[in-house]
């Protein structure tokens, strides 16, 4: 599977994922999927639901929060494709964590935000079987 | 029929249908039978027979959770709605290691090696493997190490190069060092001086290769015996970081 995403969304993605640092941050991906590509066409960045005291290496949305999210997608004739979220000072692949509470058929965005900076981001996608994540092939630019 | 609404991601296991219908008087019977029509939904709402705790069965506004669980009552025209919650996060502390203090360590021992090669000093060789192999066993006690901390760091000789690592396998790496260099030793006093300097040039060139280009052999083994899943060698890689254009 290929992931899509405009250098302005990326954009976007960064900045509210800088802003949340040292927290992590996250929000969701809407688009449209190909049989084999994901095009994001917008971005919805929420806070973080969890604790303060937990944000440091953990972010939830909500059910309400995803409600929305699909609400916001049907209205603008899009899908809710994925979520992206920030690993501050850590690398951007999924934590054993992440694997646990992810969700199939869904692009996962992981961003690695160093000293406040986001540096690398990168595609995974779960496993049918929950056991590991795929890396996704990222493709950033104008699209 | 009361209706199960579907949330996006698992569409691919419902034939992309946004709600499914289902029988069932209550919560958890129409979960059941949801599951009977669509098997490949099971593992990812239910683990252990249990709904997964970021899995929300939501009956108008209430989380089911707050009303009576799987037992809620539901009516024909019901329309309940599986809404995820997105959890996730990253998970070990980052773990850093002073790529500076591993060089001047294998600077050391290259440059001693050598020497003793030059001037065939077996007890040279000997010293350098004590070096190792009680740093290896009490890394604070590691002498090439405290050098280039106690001494080449404060005079600003070498500069600091701290990144993200694990300890772990230069530790083993430096265990594997130590041994060669032990053999080393052992074979020149025992008269097998050939035997001695090849294990001894054996630890030079992959000190070597590590210092100039930055491959550690002894790292590289440690973590072929992660992936198999050798007892002992826990630790994983870190994923080299490049960065993309952008």
């Amino acid at each position: 599977m290929r992931v899509l995403l405009s250098t302005q969304l990326s954009a976007q993605i960064e900045a509210h994922l800088e802003e949340a640092y040292p927290n992590e941050g996250a929000g969701f991906l809407l688009g449209a999927v190909d049989h084999d590509a994901v095009k994001v066409e917008r971005v919805l960045p929420l806070s973080n639901q969890r604790e303060q005291e937990a944000q440091h290496n953990r972010y939830e949305l909500s059910p309400l929060d995803f409600a929305r999210a699909e609400e916001v997608a049907d209205a603008s004739g899009l899908a809710l494709v994925g979520v992206f979220h920030s690993h501050p000072d850590h690398p951007a692949q999924p934590s054993t964590f992440d694997r646990d509470h992810a969700w199939p058929h869904f692009s996962y965005l992981i961003t690695s935000v160093q000293n406040g900076k986001a540096v690398l981001t990168r595609a995974w996608r779960l496993r049918e079987d929950r056991s590991t994540f795929d890396e996704d092939e990222f493709l950033l630019g104008e699209i | 029929m009361a209706t199960i609404r579907i949330p996006t991601p698992l569409r691919a296991y419902t034939a992309n249908l946004s709600d499914v219908e289902v029988t069932g008087a209550t919560v958890g019977e129409a979960l059941q039978d949801l599951i009977n029509q669509h098997n490949a939904l099971e593992p990812h709402l239910f683990n252990n027979g249990e709904l997964r705790s970021f899995v929300n069965i939501f009956l108008g506004e209430e989380d089911v959770r707050y009303l009576n669980g799987m037992e809620t009552a539901i009516e024909d025209d019901t329309n309940l709605r599986i809404i995820p919650s997105i959890a996730g996060g990253s998970e070990q502390p980052i773990r850093q290691v002073d790529q500076s203090a591993l060089r001047v360590n294998q600077a050391l021992i290259i440059s001693l090696l050598v020497l003793a090669f030059v001037f065939n000093l077996w007890w040279l060789v000997a010293f350098v493997s004590a070096v190792m192999i009680i740093g290896t066993i009490w890394p604070d006690a590691a002498l090439f190490k405290l050098i280039y901390k106690n001494i080449l760091k404060p005079a600003n000789l070498v500069e600091p190069d701290v990144i993200p690592d694990n300890p772990e396998p230069h530790r083993f790496a430096q265990a594997l060092g130590g041994l060669f260099t032990f053999g080393s030793a052992a074979s020149l006093l025992l008269g097998l001086p050939a035997l001695g300097w090849t294990l001894a040039w054996v630890v030079i060139v992959l000190a070597g290769l590590n210092l100039f280009l930055g491959f550690c052999v002894g790292c590289f083994v440690y973590y072929q015996f992660n992936r198999l899943g050798v007892p002992g060698f826990s630790v994983a890689p870190i994923p080299v970081e490049v960065d993309q254009e952008r």
